[in-house]
């Protein structure tokens, strides 16, 4: 080895930045979001955010160890075929299941956890082809799947165990996390916007619920250029206006508290809850920009971002519903088109003059 | 004139610019060599065709092959000896190419053109120019006679000092030591253009050089942010003019001519001394040689003489390339010659040479964000793979691709994306003379770097690992 030299096509020098690089910033992004969940649910956020880790990553060992031809050959040289799976692991299965762990309520269960694990890797990551060729973000599918899958489970919300903790909230409610509560009685509930940002006392999702942790992890991202810093602010003023509107029509349960009496109503002081609230802050910093499944042109970037964020506000005006896993699923689908159909110009592109005939 | 910042464009790379290795080593005339081998392909376009036989005597400078056709250049004797043989060989880009062997006599007589007066009219430059092999010498090697003749009208000659590619320190060194001969060979080629408006791009990592142009009343220095790939001919149009070259045009259609600084020297040596282009400054750098510095080299002259005259390797090399790291060629063997466009022979090391195995691509848009060009890359890579050249060609925008290289250089997963680009050129340039070749898919399992021997000791032994690894 010592008197060789590597013949390779230009550019002979390249960046030291690696996939796996970028992985580990995206991990160390995320861990203000696993603390504080820690911190806010007790040790059951700990299991679930250990859980998920480990079953991702064992799945993608286990997916790699039997797939492909030669299973006896593989066990016999099973130390050559674990220091073989360690070279090429690029920590992206931890990032699945770290996100994983984070967009799902802390009393799922154990084994809920492990079994939407193995369907994020194995089904919608590694069957599509490994790293990079899954059309879906696989944390946002899995969730989809334990969500219409584990009906109970997934409903349960804990209010955070920290700060001034709210009247009821020590009581394990169903079925409504915290943004659903404030838009279905008006203004009169509505959590203040500092205890949204804190996460204190509010009930949601482990990773979501402190805004302050995810608007870090933001920080982090842009400054390390592992995201492009406009993306998740377009995605957050696009929302909040379009949900700041939107509220502003009064539902069936609104009709009944008589707060929209006078009709049609603009509050913009609706924005900052609208933000905070629910999901959607952490998918537009950790989910929509995930590299895989996001547009590659600018511009198509920029479509993405709103149709997504738009459709985020609409269908949760209208379900009162944490749809955010939904609408990155249905936005990764149609990514492939956005980039079919929204490319870049090349430098010095001209239009060419249609040339009316007949004359 | 005072110096201007240049405009800013979007996309580019900002590589560490390694050049403090030999930014400060004035340029030393390495004394010929015993023998060089002069290869008659020395620009763009066809190859030269030799006009001397073996065992003919040359004089130092004298014409030994002859352009053929109009884009071609001459081809001159850069020692004084006598001419072994000639016969074709596999050069450092890979293709086979004819060389001209020359021993070198004890005369070391010399036979130029007759100096030209400094007021000299514009047919008499461009005729000078012509005769005298003169070649875009940045690293295109586009001769320079065609560009001094344009078939539209310009307005403005643009010299192109920006020397974007790291490691590179021999225009910088030019500039500093020859300013007032670029900025007469700038003079002439402009006398030749029939234009009066001369700008110099100069890299801001490079003031005393922006200093140094500055004490000239026709000249304007434009300062260029310091981002790769800044000295694109259409990059560095834009940045100084603000004119947008058009998709498959040529620069002299929005009136501008852009012109190296090391031609500019050239130019003057020629029509001040009728010196023909056989001698270029070229720059010996990386962490692996010794004494790093820039030569003054004649055409021909074996890499391993340079690599040795500069005290030899200091550490073992991982990659020798011939010419920037950016856009330059890997060399597999001490045992080949300089060129005209040769800028730069770099031995990196270990820690600076890119060698890692591509990991799968990860679809973040880098290699687009960073294109100078406005394209993407990673479509061309995704359908070449899949053997889809037309696709490849349609979605990534080929054609307009300048190989800059950096997009291969931000790639975090490294995939070899200029060796895809440049397969799908190939298709793309076979289909439309002749046939096309049946599509063969890119190789996507990563085996874009083979380790070879720098010298091989065994060559049976080797071939026979390559196929059973093929």
């Amino acid at each position: 080895m010592d008197n060789t030299v590597v013949i390779s096509t230009p550019p002979h020098v390249k960046s030291r930045r690696t996939t796996k690089g970028i992985m580990i910033d995206v991990i160390i992004s995320l861990f203000p979001c696993a603390v504080a969940g820690i911190v806010f649910f007790g040790w059951q956020a700990l299991v679930v955010e250990l859980t998920a880790v480990l079953a991702c990553v064992a799945t993608e060992f286990v997916y790699y160890f039997i797939w492909k031809k030669g299973f006896a050959e593989k066990c016999k040289n099973a130390r050559y075929v674990c220091v073989n799976w360690w070279k090429q692991f690029d920590f992206t299965s931890v990032v699945t299941g770290l996100i994983l762990a984070l967009i799902i309520p802390s009393r799922v269960n154990w084994y809920e956890v492990i079994i939407g694990s193995v369907f994020a890797i194995a089904i919608v990551k590694m069957l599509f082809g490994g790293t990079g060729k899954n059309l879906v973000n696989p944390a946002a599918a899995a969730r989809v799947f334990m969500l219409l899958s584990f009906t109970v489970s997934m409903n349960v919300y804990v209010a955070a165990n920290f700060g001034p903790i709210m009247s009821d909230s020590t009581v394990i409610t169903t079925g409504a996390t915290n943004f659903s509560g404030f838009l279905a009685v008006g203004e009169g509930n509505a959590i203040n916007p500092v205890d949204l940002l804190l996460g204190s006392g509010v009930a949601g999702c482990i990773g979501e619920t402190c805004g302050l942790a995810i608007i870090s992890g933001y920080i982090y991202l842009s400054v390390r250029k592992v995201i492009k810093w406009w993306q998740p602010l377009l995605f957050i003023a696009v929302f909040g206006i379009t949900a700041t509107l939107m509220s502003g029509f009064a539902g069936d349960a609104d009709k009944l508290t008589g707060y929209y009496a006078n009709g049609y109503i603009f509050d913009i002081s609706l924005f900052l809850p609208h933000i905070l609230s629910g999901g959607v802050l952490f998918a537009a910093v950790f989910m929509f920009p995930d590299y895989v499944t996001s547009p590659k042109g600018v511009w198509g970037q920029v479509v993405y971002y709103v149709a997504g964020a738009i459709l985020v506000a609409l269908l949760r005006h209208f379900t009162q519903k944490e749809v955010a896993s939904f609408v990155i699923m249905l936005m990764n689908l149609i990514v492939p088109l956005i980039d079919r159909y929204i490319r870049r110009k090349p430098f010095g592109y001209k239009r060419e003059k249609r040339v009316k005939e007949g004359k | 004139m005072k110096a201007v910042k240049g405009r800013l464009y979007f996309g580019g790379v900002h590589p560490k610019g390694a050049k403090a290795l030999s930014e400060n080593a004035p340029i030393e005339t390495l004394p010929p060599p015993e023998t060089v081998a002069i290869s008659t392909s020395q620009s763009l376009g066809k190859p030269a065709a030799p006009v001397v036989e073996a065992g003919q005597q040359v004089k130092e400078g004298e014409l030994i092959a002859k352009a053929d056709g109009p884009i071609s250049s001459d081809v001159f004797a850069s020692v004084a000896g006598t001419v072994t043989e000639i016969k074709e060989e596999t050069g450092a880009g890979g293709t086979l190419e004819k060389f001209i062997y020359i021993k070198r006599g004890e005369s070391g007589e010399k036979s130029y053109f007759a100096p030209l007066p400094r007021d000299a009219d514009g047919e008499c430059i461009k005729a000078r120019i012509k005769e005298c092999g003169i070649v875009g010498l940045g690293g295109a090697g586009f001769p320079a006679a065609v560009k001094v003749a344009p078939r539209t009208p310009v307005d403005t000659l643009i010299l192109n000092g920006a020397e974007c590619e790291p490691y590179l320190t021999c225009d910088h060194r030019l500039m500093l030591e020859h300013t007032d001969e670029i900025a007469r060979g700038a003079r002439y080629v402009a006398r030749a253009l029939g234009v009066k408006n001369i700008i110099i791009g100069i890299e801001a990592n490079k003031p005393e050089c922006i200093k140094a142009f500055e004490k000239f009343d026709d000249i304007k220095p434009v300062i260029l942010k310091k981002q790769y790939p800044m000295g694109g001919e259409k990059q560095l149009i834009y940045v100084t003019t603000g004119r947008r070259v058009g998709m498959g045009k040529l620069p002299a259609d929005c009136g501008v001519v852009v012109q190296n600084v090391a031609t500019a020297f050239a130019v003057c040596e020629a029509v001040e001394l009728g010196k023909p282009l056989y001698e270029r400054v070229l720059t010996v750098s990386g962490k692996a040689v010794k004494n790093p510095g820039n030569l003054r080299v004649r055409v021909g002259t074996p890499v391993k003489y340079i690599v040795e005259f500069c005290g030899g390797e200091k550490v073992a090399p991982k990659k020798v390339i011939q010419g920037g790291p950016m856009t330059g060629a890997a060399l597999a063997t001490y045992d080949v010659y300089t060129h005209k466009t040769t800028s730069g022979i770099l031995l990196l090391d270990k820690s600076e040479a890119a060698a890692e195995e591509p990991t799968p691509c990860l679809n973040c848009g880098k290699c687009a964000d960073v294109c100078p060009m406005h394209l993407m890359p990673m479509n061309t890579a995704f359908y070449s793979a899949a053997g889809d050249f037309d696709a490849a060609a349609k979605y990534g925008n080929v054609l307009s691709c300048i190989e800059c290289g950096a997009c291969e250089y931000i790639c975090p997963a490294k995939r070899p994306l200029i060796q895809a680009i440049r397969k799908t050129k190939g298709y793309m340039r076979s289909k439309m003379t002749s046939a096309p070749p049946s599509p063969r898919p890119a190789d996507q399992k990563g085996r874009s770097a083979p380790f070879v021997p720098l010298m091989p000791k065994d060559k049976t032994n080797n071939e026979n690992k390559e196929n059973g690894n093929g």
